[in-house]
């Protein structure tokens, strides 16, 4: 009986071990992944390195990509990026943000069932896919009204990252919207407001932390985008953008462009470059962790 | 006042209207092109055919065994003793084959390398006996079929997605076998084992950034350490592996959402009959959980399908059937980026993308009943 007891207590530590081992894969994934991309990634900037004593600041401010003379600058990759995310939100944003009032709050009961069911199997979309439409439609509508009748643009780009994000933010602000209390909605409107003084002073503010979350789910994806904006955004290897028409790189596509002939400092410019996207990332995160912190302890 | 207050009333909510409209009709028109540049290409073959073009020298041999074919009379060309019909194609010189009787002869051809080829219906006769037969006339072709023992000179036509289809089936089973089980495993943990502290944070937090970071980041990754440091090469395997850290934070979510739902009174009514730890986990709460566990399959699947960026420099580009899972090949959204960065081949993207749609929307569809049959 003891032994058996004994054996029994034995078992239950050993699964509880293999148990935790699974747990800590994903802990090891996230040490080994960033691991890996900055100290790649790191290696063109250590002084007496062999292929290295590129300086970080030529590296980060420039405004030339050409590996074949050893130029490495991806400053007007990160302006690109940041012009691509922001106009992305501008155009993307309010979209997302009436539709979810208006399906969660306009719509008869059927037609909000329908048009959920019609984003969530829109948000299932890959991405690749979004990349041939706008290689195919929207290129060749911007290509109309560019005035150097190129269509591979920044607009190019925008478009497609705002159609990329709705999904996600009208899924996400929509469920915060509808948390909303009741008591709130009748409130305002037994105090006379209509319906949409209603949605912009009482529900609106009241869903911010969901809608924040949101929004910065919708920064992360735009930022990490590559595989669609490849396609439209004409990849030049140098200059600043100076203006909605013109050709840019984002800091994705100069990663998948060279990743698959890359080598040595080449190479290494390209873990570099993803460790910039990288750090993008995890400021992003850290702003999400903060939002969705200070939504918990307002619950309380 | 009151009427300015009406028509502003008016206004934002026709603008919230029209927002509406602009999400819906930009989205779908994403689905609705998709299907009107690729509908074209798909048929029954498209999915058993190669992607590329194949050429064959084809040893056939007739022993004269008097087996009688059924004939086919809809043939340019039909040979009884070989039980083999060729026409030739519309809109060009050359031969194909139109028929093929039961147990043509053609059907035990043999290639250079001495294996086994099956010729089919639709395969494309370029030479016989290294005589280039497509100026010949129906007569001459027919005589040739006189001598007992053939060389031919096979094409078999490709433009289909069977590679990649293959290649997304093997990515799909290697990454399920390795990421659900540490998945549910670590899920298990996180539920019934941790106490609240700094490592669950800790787990938690790693679990958390893991669904944050872009699929390049995990691509680039994947190609560090799978393909160049381990030396594993551009494989099944490599991607397989990668794809199993992008799908972790789904299968543990998931999971952990169905444990949290198995009712402790269940736990406690184990426990009271004698039931240790692992016995009231194996018999009480994981049969509880399967279905949370196929919700987290299908979902995973469904992100697998999508996946391009991380698998573009871990599995390969090349559209070719991979042998085993140290072999490369390339998924379905890779080989439509390719077409359309390469060769600005939007029609043959959109094929490729009518299939990526079916599938997501069919799997996304099924979570949605599954989870709708598991609430009633």
């Amino acid at each position: 009986m003891n032994k058996t007891r004994k054996n029994i207590g034995v078992i239950d530590r050993i699964s509880q071990f293999i148990f935790l081992t699974c747990a800590l894969v994903s802990v090891i994934a996230v040490i080994s992944i960033t691991a890996f991309i900055f100290f790649k990634g790191i290696q063109p900037f250590i002084k007496g390195n062999i292929e290295g004593n590129y300086s970080i600041v030529k590296f980060l401010t420039g405004d030339m990509w050409k590996p074949s003379q050893n130029i490495y600058g991806i400053g007007y990759m990160i302006v690109a990026s940041v012009f691509a995310t922001i106009g992305a939100l501008f155009i993307g944003v309010p979209i997302s943000l009436f539709t979810a009032v208006y399906i969660s709050k306009f719509a008869r009961k059927k037609i909000a069932i329908m048009l959920r069911t019609v984003i969530e199997l829109l948000a299932s979309i890959p991405s690749v896919l979004f990349g041939v439409f706008g290689y195919t439609v929207i290129v060749s509508l911007v290509r109309i009204i560019s005035p150097f009748q190129v269509g591979d643009s920044l607009l190019s780009v925008i478009i497609v990252l705002s159609i990329m994000i709705l999904p996600t933010i009208v899924s996400i602000s929509e469920s915060a919207i509808s948390a909303v209390p009741k008591s709130y909605i009748e409130a305002s409107y037994g105090l006379g407001a209509t319906k949409t003084e209603t949605v912009f002073k009482i529900i609106l503010p009241a869903a911010k932390s969901g809608i924040f979350s949101a929004i910065v789910l919708g920064i992360g994806r735009a930022i990490g985008e590559t595989m669609a904006v490849i396609l439209v955004a004409g990849n030049p290897e140098q200059n600043f953008p100076t203006s909605l028409f013109d050709k840019v790189r984002l800091i994705t596509n100069n990663i998948v462009l060279e990743q698959g002939y890359a080598s040595g400092l080449h190479e290494e410019m390209l873990f570099a470059t993803g460790a910039v996207l990288f750090i993008f990332i995890i400021i992003v995160n850290l702003i999400l962790l903060k939002i969705r912190k200070g939504s918990d302890n307002y619950a309380k | 006042m009151q009427n300015k207050r009406k028509k502003k009333e008016m206004i934002i909510q026709l603008i919230i209207k029209i927002s509406t409209l602009i999400a819906v009709l930009l989205l779908s028109s994403i689905t609705i092109f998709i299907v009107k540049n690729g509908y074209k290409k798909i048929n029954l073959d498209y999915f058993t055919s190669d992607y590329n073009d194949k050429t064959v020298y084809v040893d056939v041999e007739n022993n004269h065994t008097s087996e009688h074919y059924d004939i086919s009379e809809t043939d340019d060309i039909f040979i009884d003793e070989w039980g083999v019909g060729i026409s030739k194609l519309n809109d060009d010189s050359n031969y194909y084959i139109s028929y093929l009787a039961k147990n043509s002869i053609f059907e035990n051809g043999v290639d250079l390398k001495n294996e086994p080829f099956k010729i089919k219906v639709g395969d494309i006769i370029k030479k016989i006996d290294k005589v280039n037969i497509a100026d010949l006339k129906n007569k001459d072709i027919e005589n040739m079929f006189r001598d007992n023992n053939l060389e031919l000179k096979i094409t078999r036509n490709g433009g289909g997605i069977y590679p990649m289809l293959i290649s997304t089936l093997m990515l799909i089973f290697l990454s399920l076998i390795i990421t659900i089980p540490i998945g549910v495993g670590a899920a298990i943990y996180l539920v019934e084992y941790a106490k609240i502290g700094k490592l669950v944070n800790i787990i938690r937090f790693a679990t958390e950034s893991l669904a944050g970071i872009p699929s390049i980041v995990y691509g680039l990754f994947g190609m560090i350490l799978f393909v160049k440091f381990l030396g594993i090469g551009q494989s099944i395997l490599s991607g397989s592996l990668t794809l199993s850290i992008i799908l972790l934070p789904t299968v543990i979510r998931t999971t952990e959402e169905t444990l949290i739902t198995v009712p402790s009174s269940y736990k406690e009514a184990s426990y009271a009959l004698g039931a240790n730890r692992l016995q009231t986990l194996v018999k009480i709460i994981i049969p509880n959980t399967i279905s949370g566990i196929i919700i987290a399959v299908i979902l995973s699947i469904g992100r697998i399908v999508g996946e391009s960026a991380a698998l573009l420099f871990t599995v390969g580009t090349f559209a070719k059937i991979p042998q085993n899972i140290f072999d490369s090949g390339t998924s379905l959204t890779v080989r439509a980026f390719m077409e359309v960065k390469e060769y600005a081949a939007v029609e043959s993207a959109c094929a490729m993308g009518i299939v990526l749609l079916a599938i997501v929307f069919i799997l996304n569809i099924s979570t949605k009943i599954i989870v709708k049959k598991l609430k009633l």
